[in-house]
């Protein structure tokens, strides 16, 4: 009754007339709308209020989108040999940490001893939740105690009194695979040996992750043991970008003399049409290998497009991608992918990988600007080269010293060397404090400074750094030569000493055959 | 005035309610907003730790030979199924391997159909592992897989020449999650085995095994009735030796493009390993091969291993179960085949 009042006219008085205005039209107010259609009302009400609902507690959504198929998809706890995983939800997403899910890390070994304990500081610092990272290692034809120490610091890992450090499951893969070529910096970068040494790294590669992949496994992140400087929070750098495959940057330092530091990993390229043409000339068999004048292929490479003020996040799409850090989502290697022990389209291995993935339809990504530092192996004859200056400045301040000392009165001299020798000291202090405070600075920073390699041969802090553990073997091996050369000439020195001794008794004997005749 | 007022008030406990609730809500919301957003970045959980999460294997010592019973050799069978046959369930369990080495893997599809089966699977593999001990299996898994099937699974439909590079794809991409996911240390040998073969000696796998090759297929036939005669008639024709003119055919192709055996759209006078038998003739005679089909497929996990998968894109212009064949040759192995072994297809 009353909204028939109400109609034209919005303050009725009951004491008035009824009256109709017909010629003006009015709208209706929302709220009459609602009221008319009370049934919608209260669907938007309910409908807003379970948005909300679902927005402020996502946990819901788990109780709400369980099924008839998803709750039969499910392990029976009564029959233990039964397992039922739905692959859609280990397929990755770009926010994995938050999801819970599970990481495969895929580290394979070969006379790694030395880069160990580097590694596990590095594991220990990462921060994507440890518990949803599962490793696996495989150690092939290691001939060093790789294993053994391996063992010792996973334990030592796996126990430690903080729960939050300990990894998911681990697991130790051995298996040799004869080796083509040995693992020395200039043998295992030779154009010729290239071939081959991919396509067993390859099969490595391929029976690592068969053994190690599961269903509950979202991501595989591949990692080399020879990194020397990688950001803790790299998985979850690269997993934010949420491509199928992605790799960093992969730079390496150098000793100042050769320009402070260098791209290294050359497999990670965007194919280029000099290439294409070159592989049609090549046989079924052959495989390219980047980075050797034999094959001019005028790719792109990832690493020389660095810029160390550039963007991070920055992408480009490449087609081969190298194998020193490779984050790529489990559903890669699920639908097929893998690392070719073969030639495919003329590459192998990571290369072909890049290649195979592209050829699936699947986002090959590389971050020009995201940098991963290799560790420095010098060459044979960077170590010569290295020995041969440090040798030069040896014989330098040699002859300085002895300049001084013919310089110096005999008076004078016993007060200086006090002086020298208190100089030294503080110097000395000085450069200890300076180490323990620039260890955290770049290796390249670090590396330009100069040192004193026979100085620094006791200071365990170089070892974190490849640059100065080589400066410091070049020294070793100077010291062993000198010592050596030191110890020939006692020697020389002791035996002209017998000669002489045997001269003088021969000569008395000649005497003495003299006097007889 | 007093309509007025009545006809508002008559509309308030809802109102009342609305907003005292969304207060309610919106203070529930501020006061609990802090362990709220705690919960989402909240650490998992730590794991167990200890020593008793690193595990060793030896991989170097694995074998997969000719006696392999003897050896005791663990055998995946794995099969993906979108329909489910009595028939093909009940071959399975009459296999006379030991069923203790035995591990099988499942993968469905997704959609309405698979889950049909899923309940039959269900049900027949809880009736196995809770029955007598030695029927059960070693290990049963089964997984759904990612990704949608393009294909519908009629007869009709699943033969005709252009739906077959999506279908095959589709395929190669479920049998490959499958291995790739239940392939252990521990397996020796890979037995693929289509769902919807129904017949099979009980001791297929010792007889394929005894051959000691790195692939070998048996061959595929099926059943069917003509004037009340039961006769046998070739099945599947993925298994063949290479011709020129299929040699000739690929050159001439673009990268894309696929070579299907069994169309007449498409004649590669390849020798056929379906019409190789010969009725009486030995089981156990072998016959080197460049395709293999996968409906009854022995071979070496190490072959998987080393990377032979089943590629969901053209390799040579092959598909699938052949593109495997070329990549495992590709990668130093050989395929053989058994003409004159059969086993049998359901027929619909």
């Amino acid at each position: 009754m009353s909204s028939l009042i109400m109609n034209g006219n919005p303050f009725p008085h009951p004491s008035q007339p009824f009256i109709i205005s017909p010629h003006r039209f009015q709208s209706r107010s929302k709220s009459q709308m609602l009221r008319r259609l009370p049934v919608r009302r209260i669907l938007i009400l309910a409908c807003s209020l379970a948005s909300l609902l679902l927005f402020f507690f996502p946990t819901i959504s788990t109780f709400a989108g369980s099924s008839l198929t998803s709750s039969l998809f499910r392990d029976d706890p009564l029959i233990t040999t039964v397992h039922h995983y739905d692959l859609a939800n280990s397929q990755g997403t770009g926010r994995g940490w938050e999801r819970n899910e599970r990481v495969l890390m895929c580290i394979p070994l070969r006379d790694a001893a030395p880069h160990l304990p580097l590694f596990f500081s590095h594991l220990k610092n990462l921060t994507y939740p440890h518990s949803l990272i599962d490793m696996a290692f495989l150690v092939s034809d290691s001939k060093d105690e790789t294993l053994l120490l391996l063992n010792t610091l996973l334990e030592r890992m796996q126990n430690d009194k903080d729960p939050y450090m300990h990894f998911g499951r681990i697991e130790i893969f051995e298996k040799d695979f004869g080796q083509v070529v040995g693992q020395g910096f200039s043998d295992r970068h030779g154009f010729d040996a290239q071939g081959p040494r991919r396509k067993l790294m390859a099969r490595a590669r391929n029976w690592l992750l068969s053994a190690a992949l599961r269903p509950e496994h979202s991501w595989v992140y591949w990692r080399d043991v020879d990194v020397e400087i990688a950001p803790p929070t790299i998985i979850e750098d690269l997993m934010r970008h949420n491509k199928d495959v992605i790799v960093p940057n992969i730079w390496r330092p150098l000793p100042d003399w050769l320009g402070g530091e260098q791209p290294y990993d050359l497999n990670s390229w965007q194919e280029s049409e000099t290439a294409l043409q070159l592989a049609q000339t090549l046989g079924e068999d052959a495989v390219i290998v980047e980075g050797y004048p034999e094959f001019e292929t005028w790719r792109p490479h990832l690493a020389y497009l660095r810029d160390p003020y550039g963007d991070p996040d920055l992408e480009m799409e490449i087609d081969g991608v190298g194998g020193v850090s490779i984050l790529a989502k489990a559903r890669v290697f699920r639908s097929g992918a893998h690392f070719p022990a073969f030639s495919f389209e003329k590459h192998a291995e990571t290369e072909g990988f890049g290649k195979m993935c592209k050829r699936m339809g699947l986002s090959v990504i590389g971050l020009p600007h995201y940098v991963v530092w290799h560790m420095y192996e010098p060459s044979v004859d960077d170590m010569r080269y290295m020995s041969e200056m440090i040798q030069a400045r040896l014989h330098k301040e040699k002859e300085q010293q002895e300049k001084a000392k013919e310089n110096n009165n005999k008076d004078e001299s016993d007060r200086m060397a006090e002086a020298a020798a208190i100089a030294k000291a503080e110097m000395e202090a000085a450069k200890q404090k300076e180490l323990s405070s620039s260890s955290g600075e770049s290796p390249l920073q670090e590396a330009g400074k100069e040192t004193d390699p026979l100085e620094i041969y006791n200071s365990p802090v170089y070892f974190l750094d490849s640059v100065k553990a080589a400066e410091v073997r070049a020294a070793k091996q100077v010291a062993r030569e000198i010592e050596q050369a030191r110890k020939e000439a006692e020697k020389k020195a002791k035996e002209a000493a017998s000669e002489a001794n045997k001269d003088k008794k021969d000569g008395k004997k000649v005497v003495i055959a003299k006097d007889d005749a | 005035m007093g309509a007025y007022k009545s006809s508002r008030a008559r509309n308030r406990p809802l109102t009342i309610i609305s907003i005292v609730g969304a207060a309610i809500f919106f203070l529930v919301y501020l006061l609990s907003s802090s362990p709220s957003t705690a919960k989402v970045t909240k650490r998992p959980d730590a794991s167990v730790g200890g020593a008793k999460s690193i595990i060793r294997h030896q991989l170097n010592g694995l074998s997969a030979s000719w006696n392999s019973f003897e050896n005791k050799e663990r055998v995946l069978i794995l099969t993906p199924i979108a329909r489910f046959y009595e028939e093909y369930w009940n071959n399975l369990c009459n296999l006379n391997y030991p069923h203790e080495l035995i591990e099988i893997g499942f993968i469905l599809p997704r959609g309405r159909e698979a889950n049909q089966a899923l309940l039959r699977i269900e049900s027949a593999v809880k009736a196995l592992q809770t029955g007598p001990k030695k029927n059960r299996f070693g290990k049963v898994t089964i997984l759904r897989q990612d990704f949608e099937s393009p294909f519908s699974q009629s007869e009709k439909d699943r033969h005709a020449l252009s739906g077959q590079k999506e279908r095959r794809a589709a395929m190669a991409r479920a049998r490959n999650s499958l291995f790739t996911t239940t392939i252990h240390p521990q397996i020796s040998w890979v037995l693929w085995l289509d769902a919807d073969i129904v017949e099979t000696p009980a001791t297929l796998i010792q007889d394929l095994a005894a051959h000691d090759k790195s692939i070998i297929v048996a061959n595929c036939y099926q059943r069917y009735v003509e004037h009340g005669e039961s006769k046998i008639r070739a099945y599947d024709f993925n298994s063949w030796q290479d011709s020129d003119t299929a040699a000739q055919m690929a050159n001439e192709m673009g990268e894309d493009d696929v070579i299907f055996e069994g169309y007449a759209e498409m004649a590669t006078y390849r020798t056929l390993m379906a019409y190789l038998y010969v009725p009486g003739n030995d089981v156990h005679e072998e016959v080197p091969l460049d395709g293999v089909g996968a409906t009854a497929l022995l071979v070496k996990a190490d072959v998987h291993r080393d990377g032979a998968m089943f590629p969901p894109f053209p390799f040579y212009h092959l598909l699938e179960s052949e593109g495997f064949t070329k990549m495992a040759k590709r990668l130093g192995y050989d395929a053989f085949g058994l003409p004159n072994y059969l086993v049998y297809h359901y027929n619909e």
